[in-house]
């Protein structure tokens, strides 16, 4: 790794204020996870990196919201997310992410903002939050906006954020009844997941009134499967319709041949992962 | 700007260190302490040889940036024994065998103890689970297993 300058600002402000809106050679950092191993293997060399550590402590908290969601401070470490009660009792889906997410050191270390900020399609808390409904405050120089997850993810390493933005909150709103994330990796040799996939359901007696389904790693970008939300609303799970969701999500997903399989391989995967996560949501047998 | 000095405890002790930025945390135990307990060997936070405890927490110190350890209270595998007794960890893992060349050992030792401290009679699934960010290349897990059972089972009779 090369040189370069570490502020350590004490605050939000001081934080937007030492990035530069022209200049992707400064950079934040936040638990230094993923930034580490692209400095390592010489994808990024900073000239100067702000620190997001010591921050106002506001920014590292996770709070419940009145409307029964959870709003999450940027800077937060993901083992929090892990072991706080309130995330495992108003978004259990999270909580039950993080069982397979990385390794406890990486959990210890990684916050939500750079998990997210990072870009990488691979990454398992991106499509929970996308099902979830989940926004982002993003703040810069001039003010703060909010947009939803899934329009932060632009490309492959790519968001939607400016150089001098910081994303400074998660809100989650109250959850779906019924949610589940699952994800499959194949033995690559690089070992990230060929796809992961997030469902959040609320039914009405038997049938579905409101669906959200994401997918990640498969794709160049978490994105949502809007025409397998428009699949399921309304039906009641039978298998059938389980089928039809699943079909629709191979339909829409746009993937490509890799390390972790082929095309047609993880359009098949996207098909019957589809249904399995729809039934793990609901409580049916696989 | 691109050092900094840092102020920390490592193993009890309060110490200084001049770091440059871009230094990670296992070259400077290393480097500027002798310290070799820690060691890297991915190099990419998969393995955990490179494990050491900050302000009690595991963390993978081949990714972590020497300067952030300023402040904090680093404990590395050296720092586990009092003096000639070792530590509950240590003993289990010497009396069950569980290594073979001894690489991963450290890393091993230091998961039992932040487990141990969190959880003080963790099951199989349970030990399986926290120690699935750590490799063996002697494949001694079912020994390492067992070395964490009977950690415990010292921890809980001290
Ligand atoms: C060994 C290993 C295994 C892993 N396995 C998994 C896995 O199984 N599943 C998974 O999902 N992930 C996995 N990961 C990836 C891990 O989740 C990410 O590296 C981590 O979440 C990134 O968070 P960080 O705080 O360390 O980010 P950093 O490295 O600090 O930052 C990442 C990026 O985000 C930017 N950034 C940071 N914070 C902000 C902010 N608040 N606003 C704007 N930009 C910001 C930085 O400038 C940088 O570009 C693994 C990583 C490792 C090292
Ligand atoms: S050397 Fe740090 S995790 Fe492998
Ligand atoms: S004992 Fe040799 S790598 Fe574990």
């Amino acid at each position: 790794m090369t040189p370069f300058e570490l502020a350590q600002p004490a605050s939000l402000a001081e934080a937007i204020a030492l990035l530069d809106p022209n200049d992707t050679a400064i950079r934040p950092i936040a638990g230094g996870t993923a930034l580490m191993l692209m400095m390592k293997m010489g994808l990024y060399e900073p000239q100067k990196l702000i620190s997001l550590r010591g921050i106002e402590p506001r920014y590292s908290e996770v709070a419940a919201t009145a409307d029964g969601g959870l709003r999450i401070g940027a800077v937060t470490p993901l083992r929090q997310l892990e072991m706080l009660p309130v995330v495992a009792e108003r978004a259990p889906v999270i909580a039950h992410t993080m069982r397979r997410l990385s390794n406890v050191r990486v959990r210890n270390v990684a916050r939500l903002g750079g998990h997210l900020a990072h870009g990488d399609p691979h990454l398992d808390l991106p499509p929970v939050l996308i099902a979830l409904g989940a926004t982002l405050a993003i703040a810069g120089p001039n003010g703060e906006r909010t947009i939803a997850v899934e329009d932060l993810f632009q490309g492959y390493l790519e968001t939607a954020l400016a150089p001098d933005e910081l994303i400074v909150e998660v809100n989650v709103p109250a959850a779906a009844a019924h949610t589940a994330y699952l994800k499959h990796t194949t033995r690559s040799a690089d070992d990230w997941p060929a796809l992961g996939i997030a469902v959040a359901l609320d039914m009405q007696g038997d049938s579905v009134s409101g669906a959200r389904v994401a997918i990640g790693a498969a794709t160049d970008t978490p994105r949502r499967l809007t025409s397998v939300e428009a699949a399921l609303q309304g039906e009641a799970l039978s298998d059938a319709a389980i089928n039809r969701a699943g079909e629709a999500a191979a339909a829409e997903a746009e993937v490509h041949s890799d390390a972790r399989g082929s095309a047609a391989y993880k359009r098949e995967l996207i098909r019957v992962f589809t249904g399995r996560t729809i039934r793990q949501a609901t409580g049916r047998e696989a | 700007m691109s050092r900094h000095t840092i102020n920390f405890t490592l193993n009890g002790r309060p110490v200084t260190a001049d770091v440059g930025t871009h230094q990670n945390l296992t070259e400077v135990l290393q480097e500027s302490f002798g310290l070799f307990g820690a060691r890297e060997s991915c190099g990419q936070g998969l393995c955990g040889c490179c494990t050491v405890l900050i302000d009690g927490a595991a963390v993978t110190s081949c990714l972590a940036l020497a300067a952030f350890a300023d402040g904090s209270d680093v404990q590395t595998v050296e720092g586990l024994a009092d003096g000639e007794e070792l530590s509950p960890e240590q003993e289990a893992f010497i009396e069950i065998g569980a290594f073979q060349c001894g690489y991963c050992t450290p890393g091993f030792v230091l998961m039992t103890r932040q487990l141990l401290d969190e959880n003080p009679d963790p099951d199989d699934d349970e030990i399986k689970h926290y120690l699935s960010g750590n490799l063996c290349r002697c494949g001694a897990y079912p020994e390492i297993v067992q070395a964490v059972r009977l950690a415990g089972e010292k921890r809980r009779a001290r």
